[in-house]
């Protein structure tokens, strides 16, 4: 816990210093970044600490505040997360050194982008820590704002500044909408700790309970990248610059999900309707998120739209684990959950690293547009080796760490279809075609990303520059994670039992920690098949290379081996497949679903004039953004102009409305006149306007107070109603029961 | 963890020479399975055919010659052959073949077998595309289009074989543990039949999916992503696409041979026959039916996906009643 209060003042330390020292050349961006390994080091340390000293008491912070003194606490599923986040952030730390250092903009933007990681930091921190809601709340905003500055930090770019708006809109609709309603439900059921409100809910009806868990769904989901309130993913992440992006996608989109499971461990077991949904919504995501991807041609979009997917797979692991919990399946919970918090970090490791990468490519050649590129693991050999680990390991392949998380997933899917009873094995195999289709599909995306980029020959003549050693070295750090975990899952799977076993059974005792030992101890053969694979590779790399003995023919009629032409000797790299055509028969495949766009232009007549050359471009639109959102906003924008002129048609007042018109009468003269007035910002209307506006909240207060007879009971009332509506139909009709509960929410209001 | 605990299945006697026995068995039988079709297609086309033991002979040919690289090519080309056959005869420790138990299965291999098969793919993909030839990248292309729409199907019928004998090991879901589903639940069986059946066309790359004796490369999926390999990595490649006929091969006549619980080696004949009349099977499918069109296949594996969805329903249903 000491390593936590410490990383926290660290890194608030490194964000002032990093303003105090703006001026001073990258020095604010060096102090700032120091600061954020090292309170990411310390938040690894803090989460270890969990596993090794296992009776930590909850640290609380001497700062009460009216609604109770905040709470930081560390269970096994916070340290979990904490885990994933230091060691993402220790990496993008080092990692933004070499990026932003060599930045055009001015030292100030830099220092100043140092201060901002290190405040995203240190909120995510508060966030995971948190024991209440209000820190829980605190932290969740800080985390907000922090990320979009930084998204926006190229705000000359008006897709930066897109970007970080739609996802700032998009965060606070959802806290708006679903978030506030549903902290304000548990802290009318339960107070303001977590632990009061675990105890609270346990007792409460489960359409509450359900209610609470759509809301979080809803709320959580916008963060996680859900589809299909996804869209700001693929905005927000390819115009942050790159160690941003990597951080977004490692763990602020983590956060969500962290918020999730936060919430489903205070929930308890939920109707088997809710796993089922989590199911069906995780592989929508899953699917849709993979398919959008491999019909994306910007590299950086390209890895949004894979966080969709694998946000998606979380999900399904989630669902099953969900599933096992209502069940009472022990098995099918661990699995399921241990699967989906494996694939926390995992994908926080490999997706940092591809993101890592494909800006180390973007730093090469100034470009990510997949198309443009190829042949770069000749220049960047090093580079196109982290990349592929990185790729093998986000398609679920072995021997990487992506595989061991999906393992898990199947293994509580498979255990599913087995185990669960009535028509839950269905939904099941549902997820599982979902997760075997994402395989696949993702197996496609990247095949196409790393052999188009990296392999063949270059598509156009672009410069490429070598990757900074700082970079390499950075990345470097997170394949061997992803390598590690891989081939010793066993490590990872101890790590997280104690976490996913919280859903199923509190206390953790020994005998239920053996029990899951006993689940998860195939993870340990695996490791062992995984080390047979690689001796098999080097066993046939040996004996390759004692057959062939040096006859390798690299002798042809120019000097050098060509590849096979078909006899045609003039091969020119255009004739590559690209990106778009690799894709394009997936894409066509599931044309019913991505609706793409085909634009063709042919030269016409015998002989077509030379101004017009042949193209082909292909281009697939989100559904949810143009089917959904587009509309949406569009509507609330018209809607807002109509209130804000008061007048049906949307048009701004301006000062030539102020005279009589032709059209116009006297009253809606007026009115414009006034309207145009304050819109002018005449500040003696704008007074009288506040004035008038308050003694109307005025007189509606006085009217309205003696109605509800008093302030206490108004704050109660929608708890009591909660609990004795007769309207709602509640299973429990007892009255010592819902006395209980009334004296649960209102201490002292039944006494004997 | 404990890696000691890893259930080895040998049979009573348990020494090396069996163990070897089985192993060079199993690793020898591959090449024989390809020829048995060579000469199935002879057969029907009026001819003698190959000898039996050409296909030995192609490998040892292609193992004695030397290698050339396109200077296109990098580290990742020369990647592919190995990390595909390493991946396969991975695979290999966990598939029951000429036996009802397999050597090195664990709790959850059937998911660690099939995306090893994955993973060769991914390589035998990437190798082709670092040529930087069209041919090779439209095959590569077709590749991953069709064992994208092949994955569902086969994880479908995987659930399929774990639901009826709940378990999650390969060699404990196949075989004798099927006998009670073919007697309860038969007509799903038979649909996971017909299913793997297509799936076992499709990812070797056989009629009518692909033509692996075709003479035009655009027409081609898994020749001609292999078009510049030579010498002992087009050994390895030829190999390893025999070797995943036999697995595969193997997973369907154990799913499809319930009653049969011989041990030793008549079982490993009477498996041996099995597979022999798979390729037989094979081998009049090759010889009798067109190559569909490329735009069809698609339809081909939708309907494999379709049957085992099919299965699975039934499964469920008979758990249910």
């Amino acid at each position: 816990m000491i390593f936590l209060t410490s990383s926290l003042l660290v890194l608030l330390a490194g964000a002032v210093l990093a303003v105090l020292l703006a001026r001073h050349g990258r020095a604010g961006l060096m102090v700032s970044l120091v600061a954020m390994v090292l309170g990411s080091a310390g938040y690894v340390a803090a989460a270890v600490g969990r596993w090794i000293d296992t009776a930590a008491p909850p640290q609380r912070l001497i700062w009460p505040l009216p609604l109770g003194a905040p709470t930081l606490t560390i269970d096994y599923l916070s340290a979990w997360f904490l885990l994933t986040l230091g060691l993402l952030s220790a990496v993008v730390a080092v990692y933004s050194w070499s990026y932003f250092s060599v930045e055009t903009r001015s030292t100030r933007a830099t220092a100043s982008v140092g201060a901002v990681l290190c405040l995203l930091v240190a909120s995510m921190g508060v966030l995971l820590c948190a024991g209440d809601v209000i820190l829980f709340l605190v932290g969740w905003e800080m985390t907000s704002l922090a990320a979009f500055f930084l998204v926006g930090f190229h705000d000359e770019d008006p897709a930066a500044r897109h970007g970080a708006w739609t996802y700032l809109i998009a965060t606070h609709l959802s806290s708006a909408l679903f978030l506030v309603p549903m902290f304000a439900l548990l802290v009318a059921v339960g107070g303001w700790s977590f632990a009061g409100i675990g105890a609270a809910l346990g007792v409460q009806d489960s359409t509450v309970r359900v209610l609470i868990f759509a809301l979080g769904l809803a709320g959580f989901g916008v963060k996680a990248g859900f589809m299909p309130v996804h869209v700001w993913l693929p905005l927000a992440h390819p115009v942050a610059p790159t160690p941003v992006s990597a951080l977004l996608s490692g763990v602020v989109v983590k956060i969500g999900i962290y918020g999730l499971l936060r919430l489903l461990m205070l929930l308890g077991p939920l109707p088997g309707s809710c796993g089922t949904a989590m199911i069906v919504l995780g592989a929508v995501s899953g699917v849709l998120g993979v398919l959008y991807a491999l019909a994306q041609h910007d590299i950086k979009r390209l890895l949004a739209y894979h966080t969709v997917e694998n946000i998606g797979i979380i999900g399904i692991g989630i669902g099953v684990g969900m599933l096992g919990q209502t069940t009472g399946h022990p098995l099918v919970a661990l699995l399921g959950y241990s699967g989906a918090l494996l694939h926390v970090l995992n994908h926080a490791l490999f997706k940092g690293l591809l993101f890592l990468s494909a800006g180390a490519v973007i730093h090469a050649t100034g470009t990510g547009q997949i198309d443009r590129l190829g042949g770069l693991a000749k220049k960047t050999p090093l580079n196109a080796l982290l990349f592929l680990l990185a790729a093998v390991a986000i398609c679920g392949l072995p021997p990487l760490n992506g595989f061991i998380s999906e393992w898990l997933i199947y293994g509580g899917l498979l255990g599913g279809t087995i185990r669960l009873p009535r028509a839950l094995p269905g939904v099941a195999v549902v997820g599982l075609a979902g997760l075997a289709l994402m395989g696949g599909l993702a197996l496609a995306c990247f095949a196409k990303v790393f052999s188009v980029v990296f392999l063949g020959s270059p598509r156009e003549a672009l410069t490429a520059h070598a990757t900074p050693r700082l970079m390499l070295g950075s990345m470097s750090a997170l394949a061997v994670l992803c390598l590690l975990i891989g081939l010793a899952p066993s490590v990872a799977t101890d790590l997280i039992a104690p976490g996913a076993a919280a859903f199923v059974v509190t206390p953790y005792s020994t005998s239920a920690a053996s029990t899951f030992d006993a689940i998860l101890a195939p993870a340990g053969h695996l490791s062992a098949l995984l080390a047979l694979l690689l001796a098999l590779v080097i066993i046939l790399l040996l004996v390759r290379h004692l057959m062939i003995r040096g006859q390798i023919v690299i002798t042809a009629a120019s000097g050098r081996a060509g590849t096979w032409g078909c006899g045609y000797p003039a091969l020119t790299p255009r004739i590559q497949y690209t990106a778009s055509s690799f894709a394009w028969s997936l894409i066509r495949s599931f044309r019913r679903l991505l609706w793409p766009h085909k634009h063709l232009v042919v030269p016409a007549g015998a002989f077509p004039s030379g101004d017009i050359r042949a193209e082909l471009s292909t281009h697939t639109n989100d559904i949810a953004q143009t089917d959904i959102f587009s509309p949406f906003f569009k509507g609330a924008a018209q809607l807002a102009a109509m209130i804000r002129t008061v007048s049906l048609s949307g048009h701004v007042p301006t000062h030539a409305d102020a005279a009589i018109g032709e059209d116009r009468g006297p009253f809606r003269t007026g009115w414009y006149s006034l309207l145009s007035a304050v819109r002018r910002g005449s500040i003696q209307v704008c007074v009288v306007y506040v004035a008038a506006t308050l003694v109307l909240v005025f007189m509606v207060e006085t009217a309205w107070q003696p109605r509800s007879g008093g302030a206490l009971v108004e704050r109660t009332a929608p708890a009591i109603s909660m609990s004795a509506d007769p309207s709602q139909p509640t299973a429990r009709p007892t009255a010592t029961r819902g006395a209980d509960e009334l004296n649960h929410v209102l201490p002292g209001a039944t006494r004997p | 963890m404990n890696l000691l605990a890893m259930t080895i299945h040998l049979p009573v006697p348990g020494v090396a020479a069996v163990v070897t026995a089985q192993v060079l068995g199993v690793l020898l039988l591959p090449p024989l399975l390809m020829s048995v079709i060579a000469k199935t297609k002879a057969w029907f086309g009026g001819r003698d055919g190959p000898p039996w033991l050409q296909p030995y002979f192609d490998l040892l040919k292609l193992f004695r010659k030397g290698a050339v690289y396109s200077h296109t090519t990098t580290w990742v080309f020369r990647a592919g052959p190995i990390v595909s056959l390493a991946a396969l005869l991975t695979a290999t420790t966990m598939i029951p073949v000429l036996g009802p138990n397999s050597w090195l299965g664990f709790k959850g291999d059937l998911i660690l077998v099939a995306y090893l098969f994955a993973l060769g793919r991914m390589f035998t993909v990437l190798a082709a595309m670092d040529t930087g030839s069209a041919f090779e990248g439209m095959g590569s292309a077709r590749e991953v289009t069709f064992a994208t729409m092949s994955e569902p199907a086969l994880f479908l019928c995987l659930a399929v074989l774990a639901i009826s004998t709940g378990n999650l090991q390969l060699d404990d879901m196949l075989g004798t543990n099927l006998a009670g589903a073919w007697h309860s639940v038969g007509p799903a069986m038979l649909l996971v039949v017909g299913a793997l059946f297509i799936i076992l066309l499709t990812e070797c790359s056989r009629i009518p999916v692909d033509d692996p004796l075709t003479h035009l490369e655009l027409t081609m999926i898994h020749e001609v992503m292999v078009l510049d390999h030579s010498g002992p990595d087009f050994a390895y490649i030829t190999y390893g696409a025999a070797l995943k006929f036999t697995l595969l091969g193997s997973l369907l006549v154990h799913a499809a041979m319930p009653q049969v619980a011989w041990v030793g080696l008549p079982g490993a004949l009477l498996w041996l026959a099995a597979l022999m009349a798979l390729a037989l099977l094979v081998g009049i499918i090759e010889s009798t039916m067109a190559r569909l069109r490329l735009n069809r296949v698609s339809l081909l594996l939708a309907g494999a996906t379709v049957l085992s969805g099919l299965a699975v329903l039934l499964v469920l249903f008979n758990k249910l009643a």
